[in-house]
């Protein structure tokens, strides 16, 4: 079935607040959609996969589009936050800078002015540019539901391609990202059919910080995406190479463990092999850039 | 006439559309207020690649409110073709290829027309497809059109009936069976180009009005509006008359919107709601899957030389993908047969050039028409050729291209051009004979060439007019049926009137949009034509007007028109010094003495040029005394480098020169080269893909990636070089095709120089070039 | 079916307009208000061909709920010149031949002029990624880059 031109028919509701949003959707659960940046929602809606009898904005609940900050706590990023809002705040560039640098692979700039943090991770896409970075730095989502809030760690929130753990009722209003390891440095490679601006074939977000309880002197996190029905972490190639001193051939050896976890299907943007082989070079490309930044630090 | 230098001609004077495309002010199809009464339309489309059509029920469709009609193929019986008529409307009996048009929706809103379009119920009886062009013209493949003998054909075109095959263009020249034991080095080789879309940024879109007079009228996104008038007009029945095709600017085209795509389903849509204009605008995922694609090609390749790099014989099987119609595809299977060798020079040639019909979409013209497809190949067998022979591919070509006056594979005599010079030039630009370092440790480099010939194809006859016509104030306006789709063609059309006319160049207007009601014909903006052949038109209708009021003015001072000419918008004397400006008397004329009468009067100018001296070309042979008009011809060298990390490819530097007879706009040339240049390197990567279905798989931006702003080569040295012909327009002729050609044959030179691997399919995708490096590596441990 | 009332502030003036819900920016600016200078070209976000500015940054037309945007302040092609002057981004890319068949034109300048707004002095690479979402199959946009970069030389966006 080809995409239609323009959009199906359905209501604009915007939310005031989070009582309007239960209310409604208890209301008239089964047809209403919840709207951020609709920058999925609407190209879903147009292929035919996605209908809805109400489109529920959530952009303008309070706090949905605040970023705040503490040295304590780390960082809340509302839900609606755009991704361009995300990669220029001073408090994300300063500490979170492995955020920004993956927001701004996202499409591309006027993509970014709607496309949401919350929209990004909320589509559980196989292929979420965010949802590494945001792995590897041990985020956690504040979900709000007619029950009450409830915060779950990020590598528990998706369960499957498309799919999420939120509850029937359930939307999220932010992200918390706790402060990062004191000197960690972060980098997001990823790689599509274009320069930039492409889907990932492969993503890899990198996290290293030094350690000296371990025997490498650094631990590294390390959050892959494209490769498996979500975006992983590879824990097994994470103590792999914190157990000994790094060199080039460890971190070989742990890029080749992390192809070995990754499962990617053939679609038409790669054949499994090649998503296998760049997981591999992406992320001994990755830890080489990290583990030099941080030994010139 | 006048004898001084032209001077306007090799001036790059702005665009003549350059404002209203700045301030919006520029009107496409879709731009074009029709009020209230305009109802919508959607086309029901095949799921199947190919069916048979048992029964279509719109009953459900047409009790939805606000629906207005639904058209089927069911009283269509006559078919829409250019060489070949070989297409329905909408299919009524078969569907041929996934998407194919089988049912037209009309309603007042579009997304009534969309609810309506799914309640169409249409039953299937599936059969088997064939993709593979090969494999289509075996005698056992499923045979796509069962009724290929009694379609209507032109006369140089020769379908063979009961098989796929819709055009078997056939080259005996010279020896080729002996030939090849004189040779000191044999190459031979399979190349494989998918279809790709010309994905123009504005979509197909139609408006049709059906009025009750009888009068039809359809607004139109056309690159050829008088063809498009032709062929709907024929199949409809219509006089030529009473279809009316309105032709606003053109928002990309590359031969996509030359023949006719769904026009004529709006047609028909309005024929049955008589009196509401209809339109019918297609998606973008519409214009990946049920527009003309550049139709696949299999090509193999055996070519020869002698000991000293002498190029002694070819013989080349091209099979054409063509898709479930023709469109162009039959002459883009012949042209590419006449220039089957390329740009060489060969004195045995054996070549059959088929077009075939495969479950693919239309097979059409695209940028190059069959020249892209066929220089893939032969560029890169060149290449092996030489290196079998321990020759430098740049001393090879320089050695075996094409001169001015060869006897060329169609036995015609070719035409004044200079490709050595086109080598020289493109290979210096990139320091050819320097081996240079890659710009990081995970990448290598390579240089490669290729150089190209194409020349306009067409019927032996197209014919271009225009007209000429002064206003009150001596400001001008020219008329011509040739498009602007982005080329200058107004420009240089407003060029050539005003260096003729001896006005400023400023005071020019070109009228659009193109209305076949007023606009002079045109045959088609396509070839590469418009500065040749409407260039001449348009000189020969300026050369009328300028006469005409030569003669008023001289009648007038009793002079010798020999010894006037006009200047900046004056009319002078060389022998009296007398002036007289064109502002009124354009209009007006002239009094005689003591207002005794008057003489002169509203000056218009009219001219046509059409080439009287292509002839036939032997059924058996294709050989003939003169196959085309002529030839431009051009090289293209790259230098690149490959990330050995991720298999991707970086053009550092492509340099792109072409012989173009006469630059009349040098900067318009040079944004042709550019945009050619990133044309032809995107086109290295694109893919239509498909899956065993025939469904198509990516028809969206997101996974049919086109050049991006940040993919462009870090630099392109574009040049020209000028060699006149003697039937163009200052010498002038095409480059808007060419510049295209032989990128992505130039990028697999490149290549293998950088990693010594052959690609011989496109697309050069990064996927596959990093796991044959792999395999490379392996392989050599 | 629901129809809003709305009001829009485009290119300075304040415009009443019904529209339901469904219907994007990109349709109430070209088939509501008939500023067709923005252009549709995939309504999916990929192409650029609508980008319009919506107070002072650009977005896909396409993308947007035109109910979403009581209020605001958008920007067209058609707001860019004044008094027929062009600004010095048009100038550039008319004087460049910056443009072909024109059909990403309006597009490109939109995002242009707020990447001029947001960086003055933009290097070649900053153009690159601000222009990224905009497609260009005829210039091979080149020109585009140079057109840019000299507009910021020639007093930016405006």
């Amino acid at each position: 079935m080809l995409a239609r031109p323009g959009l199906p028919d359905f209501e604009y509701m915007k939310a005031e607040s989070p009582q309007d949003v239960f209310r409604l959707l208890e209301e008239r659960g089964g047809e209403v959609k919840l709207l951020m940046g609709g920058t999925d929602l609407f190209v879903q809606m147009r292929d035919g996969n996605e209908s809805a009898g109400i489109l529920l904005d959530l952009k303008y609940l309070p706090g949905m589009k605040d970023i705040s900050y503490t040295k304590k706590k780390g960082i809340k990023i509302g839900a609606a936050v755009t991704l361009n809002q995300l990669s220029a705040h001073p408090d994300v560039t300063n500490h979170f800078q492995i955020l920004s640098q993956s927001a701004d692979t996202v499409g591309n700039y006027q993509l970014r002015n709607r496309a949401t943090l919350g929209g990004n991770l909320c589509n559980a896409s196989p292929s979420a540019d965010m949802a590494p970075a945001a792995l590897v730095l041990e985020g956690e989502v504040s979900l709000s539901g007619p029950d009450g809030e409830r915060v779950m760690a990020l590598d528990q929130f998706w369960v499957g391609p498309g799919k999420t753990a939120l509850k029937e009722y359930e939307f999220m209003t932010a992200v918390c990202f706790p402060n990062p390891p004191s000197g960690a440095v972060g980098r997001y490679l990823k790689l599509g059919r274009s320069k930039m601006g492409d889907l990932a074939i492969v993503g890899v977000a990198v996290l290293g910080y030094p350690d000296p309880e371990v025997p490498a002197g650094i631990r590294f996190r390390i959050g892959i995406n494209s490769t498996a029905p979500t975006v992983y972490r590879v824990p097994q190639v994470e103590e792999l190479l914190a157990k000994a001193p790094l060199s080039d051939d460890i971190l070989r050896q742990a890029s080749g463990e992390a192809m070995k976890v990754s499962a990617p299907i053939e679609d038409v943007r790669a054949t499994v092999l090649y998503q296998k082989k760049m997981v591999n070079n992406l992320t001994f490309k990755g830890l080489k850039e990290v583990w030099s930044q941080l030994i010139n630090s | 006439m006048k004898n001084s230098e032209p001077s306007l001609i090799g001036q790059s004077v702005r665009r003549t559309d350059a404002i209203d495309k700045v301030t919006g002010c520029a009107v496409f199809v879709d731009d074009i207020p029709f009020g209230p009464n305009l109802l919508h339309s959607r086309l029901v489309r095949s799921p199947h690649p190919h069916a048979l059509i048992r029964s279509i029920n719109t009953k459900k469709a047409e009790r939805l409110p606000g629906v207005r009609t639904i058209v089927t193929g069911k009283e269509l019986s006559a078919r829409l073709g250019l060489y070949l008529i070989d297409r329905p409307i909408f299919a009524s009996e078969r569907v041929r290829y996934y998407g194919e048009p089988v049912a037209g929706v009309v309603a007042t809103t579009e997304n009534i027309a969309v609810e309506a379009a799914k309640l169409v119920e249409i039953e299937y009886e599936v059969l088997p497809a064939v993709y593979d062009p090969v494999e289509s013209a075996q005698p056992d493949a499923p045979l796509l059109h069962p009724d290929l003998g009694s379609y209507t054909v032109a006369n140089f075109i020769f379908p063979e009936p009961g098989t796929n095959i819709s055009e078997n263009f056939k080259i005996r020249k010279g020896d080729v069976e002996t030939c090849w034991s004189d040779c000191e080095a044999i190459a031979e080789g399979q190349f494989r180009l998918p279809p790709i879309e010309h994905v123009p940024l504005e979509t197909h879109t139609s408006i049709a009005l059906s009025e009750k007079s009888g009068q039809i009228t359809l607004w139109a996104s056309s690159q050829s509006p008088f063809a498009m008038r032709d062929m709907i007009a024929q199949c409809l029945g219509i006089p030529h008359n009473k279809l009316r095709v309105i032709a606003p600017l053109v928002g990309g085209g590359f031969g996509g919107k030359a023949g006719v795509t769904m026009e004529a389903c709006a047609v028909v849509m309005a024929q049955a709601v008589e009196g509401r204009p209809v339109k019918l605008r297609l998606t973008r995922e519409e214009e990946f899957v049920g527009t003309s694609v550049r139709q696949s090609l299999v090509s193999d390749i055996k070519v020869g030389c002698d000991k000293d790099g002498t190029l002694l014989g070819m013989e080349l099987t091209y099979y054409f993908g063509g898709g479930a119609y023709n469109d162009y595809g039959v002459n883009i299977a012949r042209a590419a047969g006449y220039s089957c060798t390329g740009p060489y020079d060969v004195p045995n040639v054996k070549a059959d050039s088929l077009c075939v019909y495969t479950n693919h979409p239309v097979g059409s013209a695209m940028r190059g028409f069959g020249m892209p497809e066929i220089h893939w190949g032969l560029e890169q067998i060149m290449d092996q050729l030489a290196e079998q022979i321990g020759m430098d591919p740049v001393e090879f070509r320089l050695k075996n291209c094409v001169r001015t006056d060869d006897e060329i594979v169609s036995g015609m005599k070719m035409t004044p051009i200079d490709l050595e010079a086109c080598i020289e030039k493109a290979s210096k630009a990139i320091k050819w004979e320097k081996k240079e370092k890659p710009t990081a440790p995970n990448k290598k480099r390579g240089k490669g060439i290729a150089i190209m010939w194409k020349a306009p194809a067409m019927p032996p006859n197209p014919g271009s007019a225009a007209v000429v016509r002064f206003n009150e104030d001596a400001t001008v306006n020219v008329e011509v049926g040739g498009q602007e789709l982005g080329q200058g063609a107004f420009t240089v059309a407003a060029q050539i009137a005003a260096e003729m006319l001896g006005v400023p160049y400023e005071s020019v207007t070109v009228s659009y949009p193109l209305d076949t009601k007023y606009s002079p014909y045109e045959w088609q903006t396509v070839a590469s034509r418009l500065t040749w052949s409407m260039g001449n038109a348009v000189k020969a209708a300026a050369a009328d007007a300028r006469t005409q009021i030569l003669e008023t003015v001289a009648d007038h001072w009793d002079e010798e028109i020999d010894d006037l000419t006009i200047e900046d918008g004056l009319v002078i004397s060389f022998k009296s010094e007398r002036e007289q400006p064109l502002d009124k008397m354009v209009i007006y004329g002239l009094p005689n003495e003591d207002f005794e009468g008057w003489k002169g009067g509203p000056v218009i100018g009219r001219g046509h040029f059409m080439p009287t001296y292509v002839t036939n070309l032997d059924p058996e042979t294709g050989q003939g005394t003169r196959a085309v008009v002529h030839y431009t011809v051009g090289a293209q060298a790259v230098d690149l480098e490959v990330d050995l990390e991720t298999g991707q490819l970086e053009v550092l530097n492509i340099a792109s020169v072409y012989d173009v007879g006469r630059a009349i706009n040098p900067d318009l040339i040079m944004t042709q080269i550019e945009g050619g240049a990133v044309h032809g390197m995107s086109s290295a990567f694109e893919e239509l893909k498909f899956n065993e279905s025939g469904e198509v798989l990516n028809p969206s931006f997101v996974d049919y990636r086109i050049a991006t702003i940040a993919d462009i080569p870090r630099k392109i040295h574009g040049d020209y070089v000028e060699t006149p012909i003697d039937d163009g327009p200052w010498g002038a002729r095409g480059v808007g095709e060419h510049v295209m050609v032989q990128t992505a044959p130039a990028i697999a030179n490149a290549l293998y120089d950088a990693v010594g691997i052959r690609f011989s399919d496109l697309p050069l995708s990064a996927d596959k070039i990093y796991l044959a490096l792999e395999e490379k590596i392996n392989r050599e441990k | 079916m629901v129809i809003h009332q709305i009001s829009l502030i485009i290119n300075g003036t304040e415009e009443g307009l019904q529209v339901p819900s469904n219907m994007t920016l990109l349709h109430a600016l070209r088939d509501k208000l008939g500023f067709t200078g923005t252009k549709n070209g995939c309504e999916a976000g990929e192409c650029g061909a609508c980008t319009v500015l919506v107070d002072g940054e650009p977005m896909n037309s396409c993308l947007v709920l035109a109910v979403e945007l009581n209020g605001r302040e958008i920007t067209t092609v058609e707001g860019l010149a004044e008094n027929g002057k062009l600004t010095p981004l048009q100038q550039a890319f008319a004087d460049l031949n910056a443009v072909q068949c024109g059909y990403c034109t309006p597009g490109m300048l939109m995002s242009a002029t707020a990447l001029l707004r947001r960086n003055p002095q933009p290097s070649e690479v900053d153009i690159q990624e601000a222009l990224l979402g905009n497609l260009c199959r005829c210039t091979g946009y080149q020109r585009i880059i140079d057109a840019v970069l000299k507009a910021s030389r020639n007093g930016g966006a405006k």
